[in-house]
C-alpha cells in the first residue's frame, strides 16, 4: 500500500466502483426475477361428499395427490407426494413405491426403503358446512 | 301396437360387432322395441297418415339411408371401425348424420317417433331397457357450430370414453372411443382424412373448424436426402483429386473464415474426429429449426403441448423440423462429449489452451441445460416428473435453495411462470450464452494456433492445405452429416406424450431424459443435495482442474492419440466417463417389484 501512487489509486477506485455497480446490478436483477407472477398454489381441495368414499374404500386423488382411506377409524387422507424429490408414489401390494428413485413406503406411509428420509405425511381433513370433505395440503 | 314381427331393419344386427357386449345390449333393445311397436318398414307415408293421425304430417324418411354407415371419404381402419360402432350404437339417438334427435330423425322410427312415450323409453320401459328423461337433450354431434363444448378431439374422446353410451357409460374401450371420436369428427367435417387420431395429436384437432389436410412430407424429404448425397459425392470426388483453385479464384466470405493455409496435420479426421466442426454444424441446425419451431410454439401451460402436437402432426414439414431439432440436440450431447474425450485423450488442452478448455466445459454445461429446458418445453406427460425432480433438486441446496427454486420457476410450483422462464432461458439466455462462448471458443482455437499439432521444427509432415480445400472438405462433411441427420429424422420421430392435465397423472414415464439418467441413478442412493447437486458439481470441478493440477502432454506429443505426458488425466477422464455410462445403464434396468 506504501507504493500506491495517485494513478494506481485512481485505477483501484474506478475498478472498485465498477465492481460495486455490477454487484448492485446483480442484486437488482435477482430482486426483479423474484417476483411471483403465478397465483399461489391451491392448498385446499374440495373432494365432494363423504358418501363418495364408503367404508373400507381407498381412493387415489391424483390432483392433490393423495389417497383417501375410509376404515373403522374413520376417514384419513395421506399425501402421495414422495418426500424425496416430489414424484407421485404408486400403490403396490406392500404399500407405495416412488417411480422416480425407488423409495418404498408401507401401507400407512412409513418409509422402509430409501432414498426418501421421511414418511408420507397425513393431510388434514375437514367437513365443510355443505357436507363436503375438504383436504388441506400444507 | 303389439305386432311382434321382426322386420325392423335396424342396421345394428346386420353385422358382427367388435364387442359382443354392445351387440347383446343392442339386440335386446331391438327385441324390446319390436315386442311393443310396429316395425319401421311399415312407416310409409300412407300408413303414417292413417295409423297416427294425431301427429303432424312429416316429410318422408328415406330408410335406405340406414343401410350402411354414412361414407366419409376415408379408408383408415380407425374410421371404419368407428363408423360401425356409431352406426350400431350412437346412431339410434344421435342420428345417422350426427344431426341429433331431430324431428326429421325421429321420423325414421315411424309410429315410434315419440321415444319418451310409455313402453319405449318411458318410465314403464321393458326390463332390459332404460328410461330417457323427457327433458334430456340429445345433442347433434356434427354440423356447423356443433360440438362446441369440446375444445378439441382429446376432450371429445375423454367425454365419450367416460360418459357414452348414455345408458351404459364407460362401456367403450379407449381404442373404441378414439374410433368413434374419429368418425364423429369426420361427420363434423373438421378432421383431415387418413389421420389416425391418438392422444398425442388429438389436442391439435379443434372441433370449431376444418383442420387443413396435412400433406405427405415423406417424398420431398427423400428427394432432399438424395440431392444432399449427390452433392457430398461430388465434393468428395473433387477432394480426392486435390484440385488446385484457379488463379482467378478469389476467397469468398467463408474462405476468409479460415487461414489461407493450414498444416495437413490439423485436418486429419482420425485425429480430430471432426467433432468440433460437427458440433458447430449441429448448433446451426438447432438454431434454424429452433427458430422455425418458435413460429408455432406457444409457451403457456394450456397450449404448449397442443402447439407441439400441431407442429408434429399438422404443420407441413413440422414433424421433420421437430425431429431435426430433437435429433440434433441428442447428437450434440454425444458429439461434445466425444470432443471433450478427444481433447483430453490427445492432451490438446495443455498450457495456453487451458482457457479454451474451460470455455468448452462451460459450453458442455450450457448444452446440458439447453437439452433439459428444451425437453421440459414439451410440457406433456413425458416430462412431468423430470421437471418436478429437476426443480426440487434446487430446493435441496442449503441456504439458497428456496431462492434458486423461486428464480428458476418463478412461483411456488411449476406453472405459467415456470414455462415462461424455461422458454426465456432456452431461447434467449442459454442460446445467447452458446453463441458468445462458441464464438470465443472458435476464436481461441485460431488464436492458440489452430488444432494442436507439434511445433513446425518437430513435424514429420510439412504439407499444408489451402482454405479452398479445407472449405470443400467441410462442406462435404456437412453434406454427409446432414444426410445422416435427415435419415434419422425421417425414420425416428421425436418423443411426444399427451398434454399435462390436472385430472390425469401418467406415472409410466418417471424416467429422466437420457443425459440425466446417471443423476437419477445417483439420486436413488439418498440425500438429494449430496447426490443430485454436490456430486455432479464435483465431477465438473474435477474436469475443470485437469489442466491445472495434472501432468500435461509435451508440445511434440501434440497431434497424437494417448500421449505419454498426460496419462493420468486420460485414465481419470475415461474412468469418469465409464462411471457415468455404467450409472446410465443401471438407471435403465427396471427395479424388481415385490
Amino acid at each position: 500500500m506504501k507504493n500506491l501512487n495517485r494513478r494506481d489509486f485512481l485505477k483501484l477506485s474506478t475498478n472498485s466502483l465498477l465492481a460495486l455497480a455490477g454487484i448492485l446490478g446483480v442484486g437488482g436483477l435477482l430482486r426483479y426475477l423474484s417476483y411471483q407472477f403465478d397465483s399461489p398454489p391451491r392448498n385446499e381441495f374440495d373432494i365432494g361428499p363423504q358418501t363418495d368414499y364408503p367404508l373400507y374404500s381407498q381412493t387415489v386423488l391424483p390432483h392433490i395427490p393423495a389417497i383417501i382411506v375410509h376404515d373403522d377409524d374413520g376417514l384419513r387422507v395421506m399425501s402421495l407426494t414422495c418426500t424425496h424429490l416430489g414424484c407421485m408414489v404408486e400403490p403396490r401390494n406392500f404399500g407405495f413405491e416412488c417411480p422416480c428413485h425407488g423409495s418404498r413406503y408401507s401401507v400407512d406411509g412409513k418409509v422402509f426403503k430409501g432414498p426418501a428420509a421421511s414418511n408420507l405425511p397425513r393431510l388434514r381433513v375437514e367437513k365443510s358446512e355443505d357436507g363436503n370433505i375438504h383436504v388441506f395440503r400444507t | 301396437m303389439n305386432d311382434t314381427s321382426q322386420q325392423t331393419p335396424n342396421p345394428g344386427n346386420k353385422r358382427s360387432f367388435t364387442r359382443p357386449l354392445l351387440a347383446v345390449v343392442l339386440i335386446v333393445l331391438i327385441l324390446a322395441a319390436g315386442t311393443l311397436n310396429s316395425p319401421r318398414v311399415k312407416a310409409s307415408p300412407q300408413m303414417q297418415g292413417t295409423a297416427t293421425p294425431q301427429l303432424l304430417p312429416t316429410p318422408t324418411f328415406d330408410l335406405s339411408r340406414l343401410d350402411k354407415p354414412v361414407v366419409t371419404g376415408d379408408n383408415s381402419d380407425q374410421l371404419k371401425k368407428g363408423s360401425i360402432i356409431y352406426w350400431g350404437v350412437c346412431l339410434t339417438c344421435h342420428g345417422d348424420r350426427g344431426q341429433g334427435m331431430t324431428t326429421e330423425w325421429r321420423d325414421a322410427y315411424g309410429d315410434d317417433k315419440n321415444c319418451w312415450q310409455s313402453g319405449c323409453h318411458g318410465s314403464d320401459h321393458p326390463t332390459p331397457g332404460f328410461e330417457i328423461p323427457k327433458d334430456l337433450v340429445i345433442p347433434p354431434v356434427a354440423g356447423p357450430g356443433k360440438l362446441a363444448r369440446f375444445k378439441n378431439a382429446q376432450e371429445l374422446h375423454d367425454f365419450i370414453l367416460a360418459s357414452m353410451p348414455w345408458w351404459n357409460p364407460g362401456d367403450l374401450t379407449d381404442e373404441e372411443a378414439w374410433q368413434v371420436s374419429a368418425y364423429i369428427l369426420r361427420l363434423h367435417k373438421v378432421m383431415p382424412t387418413e389421420f389416425e387420431l391418438k392422444d398425442t395429436n388429438a389436442s391439435a384437432i379443434t372441433t370449431l373448424y376444418a383442420v387443413p389436410q396435412p400433406g405427405n412430407d415423406r417424398p420431398p424429404v427423400l428427394i432432399l436426402m438424395s440431392v444432399l448425397g449427390l452433392a457430398a459425392i461430388g465434393l468428395l470426388i473433387q477432394d480426392l483429386r486435390k484440385s488446385k483453385p484457379g488463379a482467378a479464384e478469389r476467397p469468398n466470405f467463408f474462405h476468409h473464415l479460415h487461414p489461407p493455409t493450414i498444416p495437413a496435420l490439423q485436418a486429419r479426421l482420425r485425429y480430430t474426429l471432426g467433432a468440433g466442426g460437427l458440433a458447430v454444424f449441429l448448433c446451426l441446425i438447432l438454431l434454424v429449426t429452433g427458430i422455425l419451431e418458435m413460429f408455432y410454439y406457444i409457451p403457456v401451460p394450456t397450449h404448449a403441448a397442443i402447439s407441439v402436437e400441431t407442429i408434429t402432426s399438422l404443420v407441413p414439414f413440422g414433424a421433420l423440423t421437430r425431429n431435426l431439432h430433437y435429433w440434433s440436440a441428442q447428437a450434440l450431447m454425444i458429439v461434445v462429449t466425444v470432443h471433450l474425450l478427444r481433447v483430453v485423450l490427445t492432451g490438446a488442452y495443455a498450457r495456453h489452451r487451458r482457457l479454451n478448455y474451460l470455455i468448452g466445459l462451460g459450453m458442455l454445461v450450457l448444452v446440458l441445460l439447453l437439452d433439459f429446458t428444451g425437453y421440459v418445453l414439451r410440457w406433456d406427460e413425458g416430462i412431468r416428473w423430470a421437471l418436478i425432480v429437476g426443480t426440487n433438486l434446487l430446493k435441496a441446496i442449503p441456504w439458497i435453495g428456496n431462492n434458486l427454486y423461486q428464480l428458476a420457476i418463478g412461483g411456488a410450483e411449476p406453472g405459467l411462470s415456470a414455462i415462461e422462464r424455461f422458454y426465456t432461458w432456452h431461447i434467449f439466455v442459454l442460446t445467447g450464452g452458446m453463441i458468445v462462448l462458441g464464438s470465443w471458443h472458435i476464436f481461441r482455437v485460431r488464436r492458440d494456433g489452430g488444432v494442436a499439432v507439434p511445433p513446425p521444427s518437430q513435424r514429420t509432415d510439412h504439407t499444408r492445405i489451402s482454405r479452398y480445400d479445407l472449405l470443400r472438405r467441410e462442406v462435404a462433411f456437412i453434406a454427409v452429416a446432414g444426410m445422416i441427420l435427415l435419415a434419422i429424422s425421417y425414420a425416428f420421430p421425436a418423443p411426444i406424450a399427451r398434454p399435462i392435465t390436472e385430472a390425469t397423472v401418467d406415472i409410466e414415464s418417471a424416467r429422466a431424459p437420457w443425459f440425466f439418467l446417471w443423476v437419477q441413478q445417483l439420486l436413488k442412493i439418498g440425500q438429494p443435495f449430496l447426490w443430485g447437486v454436490a456430486v455432479p458439481v464435483l465431477l465438473l470441478l474435477v474436469l475443470a482442474l485437469i489442466p491445472f493440477f495434472l501432468p500435461q502432454a509435451d508440445e511434440q506429443e501434440y497431434g497424437r492419440w494417448f500421449p505419454k505426458g498426460n496419462r493420468i488425466a486420460q485414465i481419470l477422464l475415461l474412468a469418469l466417463v465409464l462411471i457415468v455410462i455404467l450409472l446410465t445403464i443401471l438407471a435403465t434396468i427396471p427395479t424388481a417389484q415385490l
